[in-house]
């Protein structure tokens, strides 16, 4: 599904991902872990297509297609998605609105008849239920008032409304107390079947005890230094990371 | 200047039927003008605007009540309310439609009865500081508009929309409106005042608007300006709230070359409130200048103030705000706010609030901001497969949203926000 190899790429004329190389196929979870500034969300922004992060050599593609010269719209509209680390907030954009705009573009798309705003809020009543959140978050604008664990949960909600095949959850744990974590997680595990796949960006391993990564990828320096299952992110969590510098 | 001596002359002389003092007034007003002549950079308050391009056309008054032809569709028409239809500066009473709660007079009548509000007096005491020479003018000329008087203790049950209707005309032709709206005791009524053209041949409107709120009464003033791209219009609006009086004015500007206009609002008695919104959506060589003074005279007022303005390509925009709260006041509760986005490099925006606050039972707060689109959040909507053209246009409408929002009647908000949205889409293009 995707595909990055020896993936070299930066911001502003700064080199941070130094000959990536990441496989991940239709139905995996990969978790990569790494400390602050090893290239995680770079890695997320390079995959959605973020302004100013500039591809230098490698290749990156999405079944097959090549990504680098791919706008980040298109990426999306293609099955790409990413819950932000920190959410955005859109002045007067009503949250409804909003992700009822994104889901009929996804539909336009795939030449596929718009939903109608009756049908689209049966739709996203259900979603709410899958994470927890009360129907008046609907009637505000795009994450304006929400506290971090309402936007961590708005930003599951629209995927779990967008269907997307593959899903960057970028530090989507940051800010979460326990049982919003749970809900996150839950949300989440129900989603995964055999067809979409997820790249799960995180400081700890609290996340992964919820998740059943496939893969546990340790990004030290731009680079994957050491990949595993889920023991390597406890011995992480047990001794740092250190010991995998080189 | 020329042309504008010309017209006058000529104007006088057709105008010989009116009463003396009106005559007299007009010449007084014209001498004044043209002691003054238009304003200039050097002129503070004035400064942003160039006004050659109205003294480098000659503008003429229109004459002709053979109006070249009335459209099969009257553009700008909003559902579920009354209609004062004006098209070129002349009133069609036929195809006018008012209630029986109101006092309204036209033409000669309005300009001849209504001369009270044109006395001297009331002139100097509008422009105690500040001289205006488009009133001056617009005084020396005024050629129509409308007196509408809402008598005591009525409320309308539907809005008055007031079409001024510039249509196709082969001559540049100018305009000068007066009108005069009263609220009585104990009132209610909406009033939309809606400038709007099916022309495109450059013209010149220069509006006086004089707003009288009763005691207790409440007023939402509605000003749609959808005039012709290469027009001008400049605005003069007055407005005086007696105690107890509620004032809302919900103000959309989209068109224009030149616009500029001067409001003036004075709380008259105590316990009044006023809610003034203002929108300015424009694009190409536009520029719009807004300039607003409250005044504050008496106890226990509130005056809330916002100004949006979106500027793209080569547009520019002013605002000018100032509140002014009086000696010997007592609580006073004065908001004002400015906010801008600019979308191009090459968009320009001059942004002067200021308080002037002599008294010393008061809150006040003023402020103003101009600013870009913000790269995060079209990134965030380009990230959920939104378009570029999509995500510009969400984020626009979220920032004018407010203003659209303050709109209580649901008709007037639809027809204001479809303008609006089709005036972004513009912009974007």
């Amino acid at each position: 599904m995707l595909e990055i190899k020896k993936l070299h790429a930066g911001v502003k004329g700064k080199s941070i991902l130094d000959g990536l190389n990441l496989k991940v196929k239709p139905g995996e979870l990969h978790a990569i872990m790494g400390r602050n500034g090893s290239g995680k969300s770079t890695l997320a922004n390079i995959i959605t297509g973020r302004e100013n992060y500039e591809i230098t050599s490698g290749e990156l593609t999405y079944n097959g297609k090549d990504l680098i010269e791919m706008a980040p719209e298109d990426r999306a509209l293609e099955g790409i998605f990413m819950s932000f680390q920190y959410p955005v907030v859109i002045p007067g954009v009503n949250n409804t609105y909003f992700l009822r705009a994104a889901l009929n573009a996804q539909l336009k798309h795939f030449g596929k008849k718009e939903i109608n705003a009756a049908d689209f809020m049966r739709l996203i009543r259900e979603k709410l239920k899958l994470v927890n959140m009360d129907e008046k978050y609907l009637s505000r604008a795009v994450n304006d008032g929400f506290s971090g664990g309402e936007k961590k949960r708005n930003e599951i909600l629209q995927m779990l409304t967008l269907e997307p095949k593959l899903s960057i959850l970028d530090e989507t744990d940051s800010g979460l107390d326990i049982d919003a974590l749970k809900i996150v997680a839950k949300g989440v595990n129900d989603f995964r079947d055999s067809s979409r796949s997820f790249i799960a960006i995180t400081h700890y391993q609290r996340l992964l005890e919820y998740m059943e990564p496939d893969y546990i990828h340790i990004l030290i320096n731009g680079k994957i230094v050491r990949s595993g299952d889920i023991s390597l992110a406890q011995e992480v969590e047990k001794r740092g990371y250190s010991w995998l510098e080189s | 200047m020329n042309y504008f001596k010309n017209e006058f002359d000529a104007f006088l002389d057709s105008n010989q039927h009116e009463n003396e003092s009106l005559l007299d007034l007009r010449k007084k007003s014209f001498k004044s003008f043209i002691n003054s002549g238009l304003p200039t950079k050097k002129w503070e308050n004035w400064q942003f605007t160039n006004f050659s391009n109205i003294e480098n056309q000659n503008f003429r008054l229109p004459y002709s009540k053979n109006i070249t032809k009335i459209p099969d569709i009257l553009p700008g028409r909003i559902p579920n309310t009354y209609l004062a239809l004006m098209i070129n500066g002349f009133y069609q009473v036929e195809l006018s439609d008012l209630p029986d709660d109101v006092k309204i007079s036209f033409d000669d009548d309005h300009l001849n009865l209504s001369s009270e509000y044109y006395s001297s007096e009331n002139m100097q005491n509008d422009w105690k500081n500040c001289l205006n020479p488009f009133y001056m003018l617009n005084t020396s000329m005024m050629n129509s508009g409308m007196t509408i008087h809402l008598k005591k203790n009525t409320i309308l049950s539907k809005p008055i929309q007031i079409i001024y209707l510039t249509a196709s005309n082969t001559d540049k032709i100018m305009n000068h409106p007066r009108f005069i709206f009263n609220v009585g005791d104990n009132s209610e009524m909406t009033l939309i005042e809606h400038y709007i053209s099916s022309n495109s041949t450059s013209y010149f409107n220069n509006t006086v608007t004089n707003v009288g709120l009763g005691e207790n009464s409440f007023l939402n003033h509605i000003r749609i300006q959808e005039e012709a791209s290469n027009s001008h219009h400049v605005a003069n609006t007055f407005y005086k709230l007696d105690q107890k009086s509620t004032l809302i004015t919900n103000s959309a500007s989209f068109g224009s070359s030149l616009y500029r206009h001067n409001i003036n609002l004075k709380f008259c008695g105590n316990n009044s409130n006023a809610n003034y919104s203002a929108l300015s959506l424009i694009e190409k060589k536009q520029h719009h200048d807004q300039n607003i003074t409250i005044e504050h005279m008496t106890d226990s007022c509130q005056s809330d103030q916002l100004f949006k303005y979106i500027l793209s390509d080569e547009s520019s925009g002013v605002f000018n705000g100032k509140v002014v709260v009086e000696e010997h006041t007592k609580q006073t509760n004065a908001n004002q706010s400015n906010k801008n986005l600019v979308l191009s490099p090459t968009a320009l925006m001059n942004a002067n609030p200021q308080l002037e606050i002599y008294a010393e039972d008061v809150k006040c707060s003023h402020g103003s901001t101009t600013g870009q689109i913000d790269p995060e959040a079209l990134f965030y909507l380009k990230s959920r497969g939104l378009s570029h053209q999509k995500s510009m246009e969400l984020i626009m409408s979220g920032f004018i949203s407010d203003i659209i929002e303050f709109i209580k009647n649901e008709d007037i908000a639809k027809y204001l926000n479809e303008v609006a949205s089709q005036q972004l889409e513009k912009i974007l293009v």
